[in-house]
């Protein structure tokens, strides 16, 4: 009984994350990743088999040969597994919660777009030339920013505030030998 | 020379070591703390390179295998790693390619970047590939994948520009999914095997039921399948691999989907050898379509990464080839197709690396890689021009390069098992390959010299910069040249590797000797003494076996 109300929690919980997933909000994208490892986290609890009021370590050496007779052990080792996959999900979670932040900062957006297609232009699909994709070259600029420290050759790349500035990060690309 | 099996720590370990140390010790602070991070991530790839040749001569060269039970944890529950010709072929190959992009990075990567965390980053990507080909043990394989997809995601997002981080969303949500799969795979091992080493479930996954086999070999071909990545799933792949910087792109089409191939490869040879014969229509159509869709998709895309990052996919569809023919023998050899694909990945992670890293120099000088608006880089910079040639043809399949060997053997073991379709498909793909190799050498080093961008990379003017970016490609063309000049010896090599990967036999009894594993259908295990018993209380349907017995000492 409890097991198929097991099954029925995980089929949910993944098919609920799966959901969430497909859509296009960002804070949905997370709950449905959050979803989707509790699932995966029952579904482990589940492998170790469902079994009530059985020791799985037995401190007394010598007595557990007649507890096994009579009384199986539970198995510890999917609590171990669960354990390991939470702390995982939670790291990755943490990162992408921290990255759809800094997503939003930088490009103002909430939604998960579809990357830019070519093909699906009018016209020749072959010719690039008026693809207006600069803007995914912008790593660059970070360099440019840091050799020339000078803001005005980059309209739209914020420059950093001036309590951020220490000495550490003063430009002193002219000085510096490379090994 | 006897090679201790405590060798097989050290490629996890180096880099381990050498991250935390920097993270504890030269953390923060100015260029000279960036300075000491860049000698200790060198010392640490020295090593694991060290360690990686030391292990591939013993193994390939030798026919040796290792096991290590860290710890002195006995097979089954302790942590498990397990070398043999594989495993360490794929080291090395990894030892190589990060010691040659490393240059590349110290020479391209900013120092907000550096000052980001980008060394240690490095080093614990390295360690969890390093890991993923050593791990014995399917939870940890798991762990490690974890450990370098984190590592690869901060290193795709590091730096935080817009298209990044668009990029990011998709790449980590993606391989999540695949991580995922993996780890019901896992909970499916566990429930219905009751075991996750690895050489247990092949030692199991015979008497289970045909229904848990095809659950289990599904589950970790889709989630493999996604990481590797074939066909209908590495849409992640093409729209990340063109944001971040040129040293992290080469780094990952280098070593990251060699980690989903690679246990593509160990989990079919060890667990399900049979299905090896009865999915390959399967595998067939896949591997086809992947590298039919990878040449294809190259044509249409606009930039060099992104051409670049579809033969990655085109790839992966030539390695899923050799797998699918890996049971069936021609009048060579039985495993000829596995030894066909591992050289074929040699030649891959070398090349493929080198042409990675030249395009991304490319990009360095022109401020974009948008092949309409660049152009006539060849008189400028005619070593660069030479060694993105060379490696364009040797990628292409041209005859004294590594191409050439690696594509001709895998043709001719398609041919000899009579896949008449699929070896046809690949000789297309190669043809597209060819095609789209001059069209990049045409349109960004021929013609008139057209710099679209304003401002100058002030980092290419440094003669060392220049000379640490293309040395490391200069030394990878000489080795895939080698790679095609001594093609007979190493084909040998690769046949070797691969009969060794294909004896499961040799692997159970390595990793866990079958004295000490009980299979037998009793709930009670017989108790000796200074054992300890743990019987897993599984269901008594005669498909699932039990939990053996662990057994302290004895270790190998």
């Amino acid at each position: 009984m409890i097991s198929i109300l097991l099954a029925i929690a995980v089929g949910s919980l993944f098919a609920s994350g799966t959901y969430l997933i497909l859509r296009r909000g960002q804070i949905k994208l997370i709950l449905g990743l959050a979803l989707l490892s509790h699932g995966v986290n029952l579904l482990l609890f589940g492998s170790g088999r469902l079994t009530e009021g059985r020791p799985p370590i037995f401190l007394d050496k010598n007595e557990y040969a007649e507890t096994i007779a009579s009384n199986l052990p539970a198995d510890p080792l999917p609590q171990a597994l669960i354990l390991t996959a939470i702390v995982i999900s939670f790291g990755i979670t943490a990162f992408v919660i921290v990255l759809v932040n800094r997503r939003h900062t930088v490009t103002q957006t909430d939604y998960v777009h579809g990357e830019y297609v070519p093909l699906l232009r009018e016209g020749d699909p072959f010719d690039f030339s008026d693809s207006s994709d600069s803007v995914q070259y912008d790593w660059l600029a970070y360099e440019i920013d840091e050799v020339y420290d000078s803001e005005d050759l980059l309209p739209g790349i914020p420059a950093m505030p001036v309590s951020e500035r220490d000495e550490s990060t003063a430009m002193e690309e002219d000085s510096y030998q490379w090994p | 020379m006897a090679v201790s099996a405590n060798l097989l720590a050290v490629p996890v370990a180096a880099p381990l070591l050498a991250a935390a140390f920097i993270l504890l010790f030269a953390r923060w602070g100015g260029r000279r703390r960036i300075r000491q991070q860049i000698a200790l991530t060198s010392l640490a790839l020295c090593l694991n390179l060290a360690a990686a040749a030391i292990l591939f001569q013993a193994t390939a060269g030798r026919g040796e295998r290792f096991v290590l039970q860290l710890g002195d944890w006995s097979a089954p529950f302790g942590i498990t790693f397990y070398g043999d010709g594989l495993s360490a072929t794929l080291l090395l190959l990894t030892a190589i390619v990060a010691l040659a992009v490393y240059p590349f990075a110290v020479a391209t990567i900013d120092y907000h970047r550096a000052r980001m965390g980008f060394h240690p980053l490095y080093l614990f990507l390295l360690m969890g590939v390093n890991g993923a080909f050593l791990s014995g043990d399917l939870f940890n394989l798991y762990v490690f994948f974890e450990v370098l997809l984190m590592a690869s995601f901060v290193l795709l997002t590091i730096g935080a520009q817009p298209a990044q981080t668009n990029s990011g969303i998709r790449y980590v949500v993606l391989n999540l999914l695949a991580s995922t799969i993996f780890l019901v795979a896992a909970g499916v091992a566990y429930g219905t095997l009751g075991t996750l080493n690895m050489a247990q479930i092949a030692e199991r996954l015979p008497v289970a039921s045909p229904a848990v086999q095809t659950v289990f070999a599904g589950l970790l071909l889709v989630s493999f399948g996604s990481k590797a990545p074939s066909l209908p799933l590495f849409f992640w792949l093409p729209s990340s691999y063109h944001t971040p910087p040129p040293a992290v792109t080469a780094l990952f089409g280098g070593l990251l989907t060699k980690v989903g191939i690679y246990t593509l490869f160990r989990s079919f040879t060890l667990f399900f050898p049979e299905l090896l014969v009865s999915w390959q229509p399967v595998l067939l159509t896949i591997s086809g379509a992947t590298m039919l869709v990878g040449a294809l998709g190259a044509l249409a895309q606009p930039g060099i990464r992104r051409v670049l990052s579809f033969h990655i996919i085109s790839h992966v569809g030539f390695m899923l080839m050799g797998l699918a023919v890996a049971q069936s023998g021609n009048r060579l050899a039985v495993g000829f197709g596995l030894g066909a694909a591992v050289i074929y990945l040699c030649h891959h992670m070398i090349i493929k690396t080198a042409l990675i890293m030249a395009g991304g120099a490319v990009e360095l000088h022109m401020g974009s890689d948008r092949l309409v608006s660049i152009g006539g880089l060849v008189t400028r910079q005619p070593l660069l021009a030479f060694l993105f040639f060379m490696s364009a043809i040797s990628l292409a399949g041209v005859p004294p390069f590594s191409g050439f060997v690696s594509k001709l053997s895998l043709l001719q073991i398609t041919l000899d098992t009579r896949h008449w379709v699929v070896s046809g498909v690949s000789l297309f793909a190669s043809l597209l390959t060819m095609i789209n190799m001059m069209r990049l050498w045409r349109e960004s080093f021929w013609g008139e010299y057209n710099r679209p961008s304003r401002v100058p990379v002030r980092i290419l003017q440094s003669r060392i910069r220049q000379r640490l970016m293309l040395t490391p490609v200069a030394v990878l063309v000489l080795l895939s040249l080698a790679l095609g000049i001594w093609g007979g010896p190493a084909i040998t090599l690769s046949m070797r590797v691969a009969q060794q990967a294909l004896d499961r036999q040799a692997y159970i009894e390595a990793v866990s000797p079958s004295s000490r594993i009980s299979t037998a259908d009793a709930d009670l295990h017989l108790i000796s003494s200074g054992t300890y018993l743990l019987v897993s209380p599984v269901a008594k349907s005669g498909t699932a076996a039990h939990a053996p017995p662990i057994s302290r000492g004895s270790v190998r």
